[in-house]
């Protein structure tokens, strides 16, 4: 992996209609190559910095780089670097509905590389390997409103592997999957990353970070940098779980004598053990 | 997370007592509409049903149905002669029968729209104070004057409503017979504004997730809705609360449609992947069209008014 970084991002702060909160001064670097996970809980910002991320929307204050060049409105008005831009930087929408827009599935997945300008021969040929390989060759000809969401989900990862880019930025890209899709899902984000895709993705969930995720970057529910660091150290720090509203305090009767562990959100409890931190089921 | 409260915690006596009391409450107006919302879905996918059977029409280029149908809609638009568009109704007959469509549900589907259309501008044109004439079926005297159908306003709206029908059957048949994508390439092909088609063509795909929305909310509504209302301003104020979560929601989609959009180099200009070639078939199918929308017309003006 290289050293380089990426993605640079200093100070970033960003208010919705000027008037709430989403991100108070966050500061990121992402090597290229690198799996950054994106850790908060609801409503701390991750979306936000993601959709900076891809230029999507501009900070109120402080400054992105990216591919080593200042990414701004203006700059993005830009033809040639709104295309390289846009060609290099492939975003994942935690609401499929939105991202899947086109009358079928094959031309929302040729929707990208025809703005890109590819050749037809080579968007076929791109299309046809894509969707072999995420197993949706079935479904190439149907409406999205057949789809299942486990089946849009794809489609939606399908329409932005096809414009191959190098950055893939990944919403909340488990939500709401059946545990199968959900497996599947993190197995392709972990070979991508294997075969040198820069990947940074928003999630709330811990288990499998460790397999899935080189680094952590922890959001406080005050939309501010809470910690970076690698997913074990990020996991063991229980403190800095608790305060970012990633496990809450769980506390139950064992007999006579009450007992307090932290407990990860949204899973069941499974009693592995009366203290250290709780296995995910 | 603050205290629950205490009411939370006890057990509700039952505002209203379990169990039947004979009295039965017929589905208002939230099953209809409902009802209306899985109609919408069902149409749809019957129709891409039809798009996708081997018969005469879906094997012709979107373009060349689209320029031929074009054709026989301006003769049928310019045809005078019931009996002439009559027979051009009839071909339409055929084509739906050679596309493998049922011919009852077609005829049901174009005249269940004629009555809607045309009947409130064609009746008061029957009568004979708008379109003096002789009277063939006289209804009394008003003002000293005889008042009922005359020939002349039956002939002429029955020209109306022969007129309609054919171009319906026409329309119906060119959008049974095509799948979306296709028409709105055919569309673009024939040189229809890009942002026109991409409107089109969004418009009819986030049809069906607002369907999906609406019927979400009503559903909803239905759940928490213990005894059965009448109308009146309670229901008028639902559905002004309803009708504006539904906008907040499609604008707040539309953003992040947009946003979809623009992550995947939308820049304004949308293009297709469509390359297919004209055939003989469609070529055959272009000038048989055309040569007789041009009989139609020239016969037509050849019987005179």
């Amino acid at each position: 992996m290289s050293s380089e970084p990426l993605l640079i991002a200093n100070g970033l702060s960003y208010s919705y209609l000027e008037r709430f909160l989403a991100l108070e001064e966050v500061s990121l670097e992402v090597a290229r190559g690198q799996r950054l996970a994106l850790l908060g809980a609801n409503g701390c910002g991750k979306s936000t910095l993601l959709k900076i991320l891809a230029g999507l929307i501009f900070a109120d204050r402080g400054s992105y780089f990216a591919f080593g060049e200042e990414v701004n409105a203006e700059k993005l008005e830009d033809e040639q670097f709104s295309a390289g831009f846009r060609s290099r930087v492939g975003f994942v929408f935690q609401n499929t509905d939105a991202q899947v827009f086109s009358p079928t599935v094959r031309e929302e997945i040729a929707f990208g590389p025809l703005q890109l300008g590819l050749e037809p021969d080579e968007i076929e040929a791109r299309i046809s390997d894509v969707t072999a390989m995420l197993e949706i060759e079935d479904l190439i000809e149907r409406a999205p409103y057949q789809l299942s969401a486990g089946q849009k989900k794809r489609v939606a990862i399908a329409s932005v592997l096809t414009m191959n880019p190098e950055l893939l930025l990944f919403d909340e890209p488990t939500a709401g999957l059946d545990p199968r899709s959900r497996h599947w899902l993190l197995e392709l984000m972990t070979e991508l990353g294997d075969a040198g895709k820069t990947i940074v993705f928003a999630t709330h969930e811990l288990d499998q970070l460790e397999s899935i995720a080189d680094r952590c970057l922890v959001l406080s529910e005050q939309h501010r940098r809470l910690a970076v660091g690698v997913p074990a150290e990020i996991l063991a720090d229980r403190e800095l779980l608790l305060t970012a509203n990633l496990v809450h305090e769980h506390t139950h009767r064992h007999g006579e004598r009450l007992h307090s562990h932290a407990h990860e959100r949204g899973h069941h409890h499974r009693y592995s053990g009366e203290h250290g931190f709780p296995s995910a089921g | 997370m603050s205290e629950t409260p205490v009411w939370l915690l006890e057990r509700e006596p039952g505002a209203f007592p379990f169990g039947c009391s004979g009295k039965r409450r017929r589905g208002g107006a939230i099953e209809k509409t409902l009802d209306g919302l899985a109609k919408v879905v069902r149409q749809a996918i019957a129709s891409e049903e039809i798009a996708a059977r081997p018969g005469l029409l879906q094997r012709l280029d979107a373009r060349a149905k689209l320029l031929g149908v074009l054709a026989l809609l301006i003769a049928a638009g310019l045809i005078r002669h019931i009996f002439v568009l009559a027979g051009l109704y009839a071909l339409t007959l055929v084509l739906a029968a050679a596309s493998r469509i049922g011919l009852r549900w077609f005829v049901k589907r174009v005249w269940l729209f004629i009555p809607l259309f045309t009947g409130v501008i064609v009746a008061p044109a029957m009568f004979s104070f708008v379109t003096p004439g002789e009277v063939v079926l006289p209804l009394g005297r008003w003002f000293g004057h005889e008042v009922g159908l005359t020939r002349q306003g039956l002939t002429s709206a029955g020209l109306i409503v022969s007129r309609v029908a054919t171009s319906i059957s026409l329309v119906v048949l060119l959008t049974l017979t095509t799948s979306w994508p296709r028409l709105l390439s055919a569309l673009r092909a024939l040189l229809v504004p890009r942002l026109l088609v991409l409107v089109l063509g969004m418009a009819y795909r986030y049809l069906f997730v607002l369907l999906d929305v609406v019927s979400e909310m009503i559903t909803a509504r239905t759940a928490r809705t213990v005894a059965g209302r009448k109308g009146g301003r309670g229901a008028r104020v639902v559905a002004g609360f309803s009708g504006g979560a539904l906008f907040g929601k499609a604008h707040a989609l539309s953003e992040e449609i947009h946003q979809a959009m623009l992550a995947r180099g939308y820049r304004g200009e949308t293009r297709s992947l469509e390359r297919a070639s004209l055939r003989i078939a469609d070529g055959v199918w272009l000038a048989a069209c055309l040569s007789l929308a041009l009989l139609t017309i020239g016969g037509d003006r050849a019987l005179g008014l």
